[in-house]
């Protein structure tokens, strides 16, 4: 069992003591929102995370790397943005990634874009945490405040250099 | 305790429209489109490959996001608002903003501890602009992910670079949430029932 799933399970035990010691009768309505949750989140939750499996195994990485060297300038930037938004993986896969990206020739602002883009908008991470716990409007307020951070990074990276 | 919902047809109908409808019936169709694509890039070994390893997640994730959820629906009926909405007002102003880029950046753990967190400040009635400023902070400046992944892969030279790069950005993003919100009157503390993905 990972660390995660292990905070959670700690969390879940501690809310669920205090429902009972409070007289247990918030536990019914709970019960029924988890459903309702459950259904709108699980079966879409399950066909996305097949399609990134599939989208993360026919990335072609290394021409992409060509595509986000120094030479394509301006236009690199959107494109490490959109990569880092379709890559539905953990740290692991998004580092060595990048790593690929910088051996290949990718210019540093090109990296940089990738990284900011992958850290904002990593599906995984929306799928599995934010829509639960937050709801839509919270990730619609997120994705119109934050959408432009990962070009800025990548252009502050190119004046900065 | 009433658990009489459980045997509304009604209510049984709208959970299986929740769950299998239209924007399911597209994100399988999106699956299916992608496999074919796989299948016929890669080839069938590493389509099947690829599958195999789709399901170990699916199978982690699954129980997850169950306990997850269990957490969220707790909180989300059992939450003293008022008490919380006292602690981190709507009037914390750009010091809000900046203690939540810091608290950010210094939050140990994975996304189970920070949106855990997060959850619970955004039920309790705080800035928005706050709550979007410390997830965003927590995002691209977590020390831990840093120290963990981005130094070890990146180096030194470029995971400072980038930090000091990506520093003023989760303030922008929280500004921009606090006006947005202003402007549109949202209230995350009044989740609409109708949302659908």
């Amino acid at each position: 069992m990972s660390v995660g799933l292990a905070v959670l399970l700690v969390v879940l035990a501690i809310l669920l003591g205090i429902a009972i010691r409070r007289g247990g009768q918030d536990i019914a309505p709970a019960f029924k929102r988890g459903i309702e949750q459950f259904a709108v989140l699980v079966p879409r939750m399950i066909c996305a995370l097949i399609a990134a499996g599939f989208i993360a195994d026919i990335l072609p990485s290394e021409p992409i790397s060509r595509m986000l060297g120094d030479g394509a300038g301006i236009v690199a930037i959107p494109l490490a943005v959109l990569v880092g938004i379709i890559i539905p993986a953990g740290p692991v896969v998004t580092f060595s990634i990048a790593a690929v990206f910088s051996g290949a020739g990718a210019s540093d602002a090109a990296v940089i874009a990738f990284i900011t883009s992958w850290s904002i908008f990593a599906m995984h991470r929306i799928f599995i945490f934010e829509i639960p716990l937050l709801g839509l409007l919270f990730l619609r307020i997120r994705v119109m405040s934050a959408f432009a951070l990962p070009f800025l990074a990548g252009f502050l990276a190119i004046v900065a250099r | 305790m009433d658990y009489s919902f459980l045997k509304d047809a009604e209510w049984r109908r709208s959970i299986l429209k929740a769950a299998f409808g239209k924007g399911f019936v597209a994100f399988m169709a999106f699956a299916f489109a992608m496999g074919l694509l796989c299948f016929v890039i890669s080839g069938e070994a590493r389509f099947v490959e690829t599958l195999i390893s789709d399901w170990h997640l699916i199978r982690k994730m699954v129980v997850r996001i169950l306990v997850a959820l269990s957490i969220a629906a707790l909180i989300w009926v059992m939450m003293p608002r008022d008490k919380i909405s006292a602690l981190v007002g709507n009037n914390s102003g750009l010091r809000g903003i900046l203690i939540a880029l810091v608290a950010g950046c210094l939050t140990p753990g994975g996304p189970s501890s920070a949106y855990a967190l997060l959850a619970v400040l955004a039920s309790g009635g705080a800035d928005v602009g706050a709550l979007i400023a410390y997830i965003t902070s927590w995002s691209i400046l977590g020390m831990q992910r840093i120290l963990i992944w981005d130094v070890p892969f990146m180096g030194f030279e470029f995971s400072s670079f980038r930090f000091l790069i990506s520093l003023p950005l989760p303030i922008v993003a929280g500004l921009i949430a606090r006006t947005l919100s202003r402007r549109f009157k949202w209230d995350l503390r009044k989740p609409k029932e109708s949302d659908t993905i």
